[in-house]
């Protein structure tokens, strides 16, 4: 029986342990997915600001300069739109978003904020576009500083709170 | 080979309205289409068709009504995403051509707009909160200038100065748009010829993103969205047209680019808003260019057998004697 104890013992803390492991690498994740963002856009701003670029030309040319997830939120929106199904810029980025949503390990407020995009983005002129996505941009920087400051804690938090709430768990079943 | 209305309406208009209004107008019976000029969207009042001479609302089922009081009413969402359709989701990179009140599609179908003018100085920047959409179907009718080349190019490449004079929608642009292709082509009085288009509100050759939608001919180089008097005297000196060809003359400066041109070795071949010769010598300017005898041929066109009805050709010769 003891072996079949000691396997349940360590099953259950590197079960938990490894969720929680999991968890840190989710916010560190975070951090470099809000980051590319922020890189994308920078990108889609000058498409848009200095050369002029039609949106779905730019988000796919934005979508070059970032690995994925931050890809794929820009890819989505602009083959949605170069389909031509009559769908408009802001269902096209909220169709993304929602993608996103299911991809990344970004939070809800942070998607809270891409979202707040969606109803001006390409409508409005140039001096329109460039102050959305200079506030935009700023916007992610503060999402992603604030990310960062979690980044330090909470992966040790995460790391160690999984092992120490398996090793807890072991010992009230015992 | 001309295009008939119905193909060119469904593949190069219907794309670009609310899927709404797309459905309805896909309900129309085909030869609804023939001679369809306009589609008319505003806000708040039913969708309206220009075929011939009069206007039409056009109901859910497609049918149409002269009385306009059954048609299916136009609401803000038709407008935002027909115009989110027509810029391509992308107001800012047609800024300059909503600030000039229109925007050409692919076929070089002029959409007008009408919403609330954004003002940077004096000078008109762009358009928002958009309340009007009118596409106005171009239409590109070869050969429908048969009838002028005689009088336009009677000798090999000795094009002659030639004025147009009509009322808005007596065919003038299709027949100057004829002109060019034909002179550029070259006819049975002579060969083919360096045309300039200058082209300041794409409606003559149609160009979007840089390409003329219509046939303009091989030997014809466009300056698009060019104010007249500046692009006559760039392709004089760039381009050594032997015939320049502008639509709508009016302005001062026009008049004295066109002077300029025509001592410069090139014809000009261009067009005027009048019903006819008297209505147009009653314009100072008109008066003023009229005088000079710049022009060898006058030639009034109205929409009595139709658009483009050849109503009078007066020869210079004959201006001076009377």
């Amino acid at each position: 029986m003891l072996w079949l104890k000691t396997m349940g013992i360590v099953l259950v803390v590197s079960g938990f342990g490894s969720y929680g492991l999991m968890g840190a690498r989710s916010i560190e994740k975070r951090v470099e997915q809000i980051r590319n963002i922020r890189l994308a856009m920078g990108f889609l701003e000058k498409e848009i600001t200095y050369l002029h670029t039609p949106l779905p030309t730019a988000l796919c040319r934005a979508a070059q300069s970032v690995p994925a997830p931050a890809r794929r939120l820009f890819t989505d929106c602009s083959q949605s739109l170069q389909d031509r199904q009559g769908i408009t810029v802001s269902e096209a980025w909220t169709q993304s978003l929602e993608k996103l949503r299911h991809s990344s390990d970004l939070t809800k407020l942070d998607l809270q904020l891409l979202q707040s995009l969606s109803s001006q983005m390409g409508m409005s002129g140039v001096e329109e576009q460039k102050k959305l996505f200079g506030l935009i941009q700023e916007q992610l920087k503060i999402q992603e500083e604030k990310a960062r400051c979690e980044l330090e804690s909470g992966r040790k938090i995460r790391s160690y709170g999984g092992f120490i709430l398996g090793a807890t768990v072991v010992l009230l079943l015992i | 080979m001309n295009r008939n209305d119905e193909d060119i309406i469904k593949k190069d208009i219907i794309p670009f309205l609310s899927l709404d209004i797309k459905k309805i107008i896909m309900n129309l019976k085909p030869e609804c289409f023939n001679g369809m000029e306009e589609i008319r969207l505003r806000c708040g009042q039913p969708l309206l068709l220009k075929i011939g001479d009069k206007d039409y609302a056009l109901d859910r089922e497609g049918n149409l009504d002269e009385s306009m009081t059954r048609g299916f009413v136009v609401s803000a969402e038709d407008i935002y995403r027909s115009i989110a359709s027509i810029s391509d989701n992308s107001l800012y990179a047609f800024e300059e051509e909503i600030g000039r009140g229109f925007i050409t599609i692919p076929g070089g179908h002029r959409v007008g707009l009408a919403g609330q003018v954004v003002l940077s100085g004096t000078e008109v920047r762009t358009m928002k909160d958009f309340s009007s959409i009118a596409f106005r179907v171009a239409r590109e009718i070869k050969d429908c200038a048969k009838g002028v080349l005689p009088y336009v190019y009677p000798r090999d490449l000795e094009p002659v100065n030639t004025l147009f004079i009509s009322a808005p929608r007596c065919g003038k642009t299709t027949i100057l748009r004829d002109v060019a292709r034909s002179l550029s082509l070259g006819t049975s009085r002579g060969r083919g010829c360096n045309v300039v288009v200058i082209d300041e509100r794409s409606e003559l050759a149609g160009t979007y993103q840089g390409r003329a939608q219509m046939d303009v001919g091989p030997r014809t180089d466009v300056l698009d969205s060019c104010p007249k008097a500046r692009g006559m005297i760039m392709a004089i000196r760039s381009l050594s047209p032997h015939v320049l060809i502008t639509d709508e003359i009016g302005r001062h400066e026009d008049i004295e680019a066109i002077l300029e041109c025509m001592n410069a070795g090139a014809a000009v071949i261009t067009s005027i808003h009048a019903r006819n010769i008297e209505e147009a010598q009653k314009r100072p300017l008109m008066r003023e260019l009229l005088a000079t005898g710049a022009f060898e041929n006058l030639i009034v066109l109205s929409r009595r057998c139709g658009p483009g009805t050849i109503e009078q050709v007066v020869r210079r010769d004959v201006l001076c004697c009377g």
